[in-house]
């Protein structure tokens, strides 16, 4: 049986090494060198790695030590999320000469639905080679590009010709590519579902596609359906600009493990105060706070609580996680710890009229 | 060692150092007083760490030394005594022994030397106040200091001296008192922040004293002199939190009142207030200002009509009952006057009579947001 696909014409544009690259450009010194942007410091984590990088292993989110063991030379350089976010939006500016259906998915990737677009160009490969002639003009970097039927090849195809290239899956091959496709290359599919789909017997695609249904079910659970249709070419999603965020977070992880729950108080007043920033910044409260624990082997604890109202406050989101610190004992000390929101009130009129907002009289506080 | 003291004038100095001791110290030496005896001069110590507070009383003895004895024990035993000469005695098997009229009592001492010495101040600055003014001051700012850990500069009173007068400020976010004087001044500018612990000492030590109290200070610490005794304490570290910026400059709304009046209808009002979160509701139109709480979950409800003086926009502002209570009972003026803008923006109180030449109270008190 052969399923009829929805055709809409996709882009998925993705920076080659982004930060990196963005710093070799602003550093001449640095071009064609090993560099590392974060994972300076003796615990810090590797945000990204040039081509020349990753040819010793490195990675992003890497810790530095590894990643110095793997390539002495590497130089660290400091994370500026100012001059990417910079360049991200020149970049973004080029999307919009195309189509408004721009989906960012992070400061490096976005899907673009160019179906209809405004300069009228029927060829989807034509126009991810000219967003990626643009950018290299206008920001001197690389990018790579995948075009597709949906959003899921498309991410898939960026990754193929990567760096500096671009693939094109059209509708006719679609099914043919999936069939081939390695099953650790699917969206969706890290380190532990690769291992639990090999122990199915699912190393392809096209082992993935012999699968029926009620299998897929049965062994995956929710996930399964999505893979069913996946294999099918189905994907559904479509590019949404300006998604709606759903939770909002920050973490911290320390220099030094910590077991006191005074100084573990101290840090999350920094944290938190960088959770109100954020919640301001996107203008938004949440009614759900979640505290996030790693301990010192790496085990990860979440604890979490919903308030009858939404708070944004520092204060608040302070009083509320404190209550969730000393909800109980820590079971070792601890390297990492995180606060996020959710369940924010962005979702426009949908969860208004469920849960009536209670009305509190709240006291104010002189701001400092 | 050996020396002879009056027991009620020994008590009197011991009681105030007292306050100092903490009831459970980890150091057990600080459980001790420190007498330290030189000829016909005796200085007792306390510390907590933070804190040293030290008498120096005048005794008969030609001898000298330094021995720590146990606080509350002889605390206890001086409390029972009616004012005789008392005659201390340092024995050789490390106890002293104190005779009375009634008979003997032995302590055990610990050598003076493990008594932790307090810091000495390194190129301080200097000022002199009035201790009256000082003790004021105190009572005036530290019930509006806070009590969070987390802000521990916070939880302790600002001293903020120049050339043009002393400004003492407390707040805890919520309520803030800034009380300055204009008829006293520092040869300098200084600002530091003093822990709540001391300064309740000082103020009980200093109510309506004439005295006059050298205050030193640098950096870390700051050193109180009066009469036979001197305090050093340590500072809280860190940077107060600029006070100036949230005290409202436009206030158009403004409210005059009999104090009393005013305290007395918030009080009863507050009882029929919600028990967690004691809020009352202000509601001023004309001349009239209208007091109400209520606490939905048990039905209770209160209102009060008061008449005052209002020139503003008719308003309705809701404040926690408690901080009210505080602020206008810790005034002593006939009148008070409020001071508004909007009902999310901070209330100033301020009395309207009764304060010196050049001091001046300013009491902020954030409102409660009222969902009707």
């Amino acid at each position: 049986m052969e399923t009829e696909l929805p055709i809409r014409k996709i882009i998925h544009v993705d920076m080659d090494a982004f930060y990196a690259s963005v710093e070799q450009l602003d550093d001449p010194s640095l071009v064609g060198k090993a560099i590392a942007v974060g994972g300076g410091g003796t615990r810090g984590v590797v945000s990204a790695a040039s081509y020349e990088a990753r040819k010793f292993g490195v990675r992003s989110a890497m810790s530095g030590a590894l990643a110095k063991k793997l390539c002495p030379e590497l130089i660290f350089v400091r994370t500026n999320f100012e001059r990417y976010r910079e360049i991200s939006a020149k970049i973004r500016k080029i999307f919009f000469e195309y189509t408004d259906l721009v989906e960012p998915l992070s400061l490096d990737e976005a899907y673009l639905d160019v179906t209809e677009n405004k300069k009228g160009n029927p060829s989807a490969t034509l126009i991810a080679t000219e967003i990626r002639q643009k950018i290299k003009e206008r920001t001197g970097l690389n990018a790579s590009a995948g075009i597709s039927i949906n959003k899921f090849i498309a991410k898939v195809a960026s990754d193929i010709n990567k760096p500096n290239g671009q693939k094109t899956v059209p509708p006719e091959e679609v099914l043919d590519f999936l069939e081939q496709l390695d099953i650790k290359k699917f969206y969706g599919v890290g380190k532990v579902m690769k291992e639990k789909m090999y122990r199915h017997g699912i190393y392809t695609g096209a082992d993935l596609k012999k699968k029926s249904f009620e299998y897929l079910q049965e062994n995956f659970g929710k996930s399964g359906s999505y893979y069913y249709n996946i294999v099918r070419g189905i994907h559904n999603s479509t590019v949404k600009p300006e998604r709606t965020r759903k939770s909002l977070a920050a973490e911290r992880t320390f220099s030094e493990n910590i077991s006191s729950e005074i100084f573990m108080l101290e840090k999350l007043e920094n944290i938190a105060e960088e959770v109100a920033k954020r919640l301001k910044k996107s203008k938004v409260a949440g009614r759900t706070i979640t505290l996030k624990i790693k301990y010192r082997d790496f085990t990860l604890q979440t604890r979490s609580k919903t308030l009858p109202l939404y708070i944004a406050s520092k204060e608040l989101i302070l009083d509320n996680v404190k209550d969730l610190l000393l909800q109980d004992e820590m079971k070792d000390s601890v390297r990492l710890l995180g606060i996020s929101m959710s369940n924010l009130n962005n979702e426009k009129g949908k969860k208004k009229e469920e849960i009536p907002e209670k009305t509190i009289d709240v006291q104010l506080k002189l701001e400092f | 060692m050996k020396f002879i003291v009056s027991s009620s004038y020994l008590l009197k100095q011991l009681q105030v150092l007292g306050g100092i001791i903490n009831n459970n110290n980890t150091l057990p030496i600080l459980d001790n007083f420190l007498f330290d005896l030189d000829g016909n001069s005796l200085t007792v110590s306390a510390s907590d760490l933070e804190t040293t507070v030290s008498s120096t009383l005048d005794v008969e003895s030609n001898e000298s030394g330094s021995v720590c004895i146990p606080a509350r024990l002889l605390l206890d035993t001086l409390k029972t005594f009616p004012e005789q000469p008392l005659t201390f005695t340092v024995e050789e098997n490390s106890t002293v022994e104190i005779s009375s009229n009634h008979g003997k009592y032995a302590l055990a001492y610990a050598p003076g030397e493990e008594f932790p010495s307090a810091v000495e101040l390194k190129d301080p600055s200097e000022t002199k106040v009035q201790g009256d003014i000082l003790a004021t001051a105190i009572s005036k700012t530290i019930f509006a200091s806070g009590n969070d850990d987390l802000r521990p500069v916070m939880s302790g009173v600002f001293f903020q001296f120049s050339t043009e007068g002393l400004t003492f400020v407390a707040t805890d976010a919520h309520k803030l008192v800034k009380y300055s004087r204009e008829d006293v001044s520092a040869s300098q500018t200084a600002e530091f922040i003093m822990p709540k612990k001391p300064l309740t000492l000082l103020k009980n030590i200093l109510a309506g004293s004439e005295e006059e109290v050298t205050i030193e200070y640098n950096d870390s610490n700051a050193k109180f002199s009066f009469d036979n005794t001197t305090m050093i304490c340590r500072l809280i570290d860190g940077k107060y939190p600029n006070y100036e910026a949230v005290i409202p400059k436009e206030n158009p709304n403004k409210l005059s009142i009999d104090r009393n009046q005013f305290l007395n209808s918030v009080r009863r009002v507050s009882i029929f207030s919600n028990k967690t979160t004691h809020q009352i509701r202000l509601k001023i139109a004309g001349a009239e200002l209208n007091i109400s709480a209520e606490d939905i979950d048990y039905s209770n409800k209160a209102e009060e009509r008061l008449t005052c003086d209002y020139q503003g926009d008719d308003m309705q502002i809701g404040f926690n009952s408690r901080f009210l209570t505080e602020m206008l009972n810790n005034l002593t003026s006939d009148d008070v006057s409020l001071e508004m803008s909007l009902p999310n923006r901070a209330g100033i109180l301020t009395p309207v009579d009764g304060l010196d030449e050049g001091e001046r109270v300013t009491m902020l008190v954030m409102p409660v947001m009222l969902n009707n």
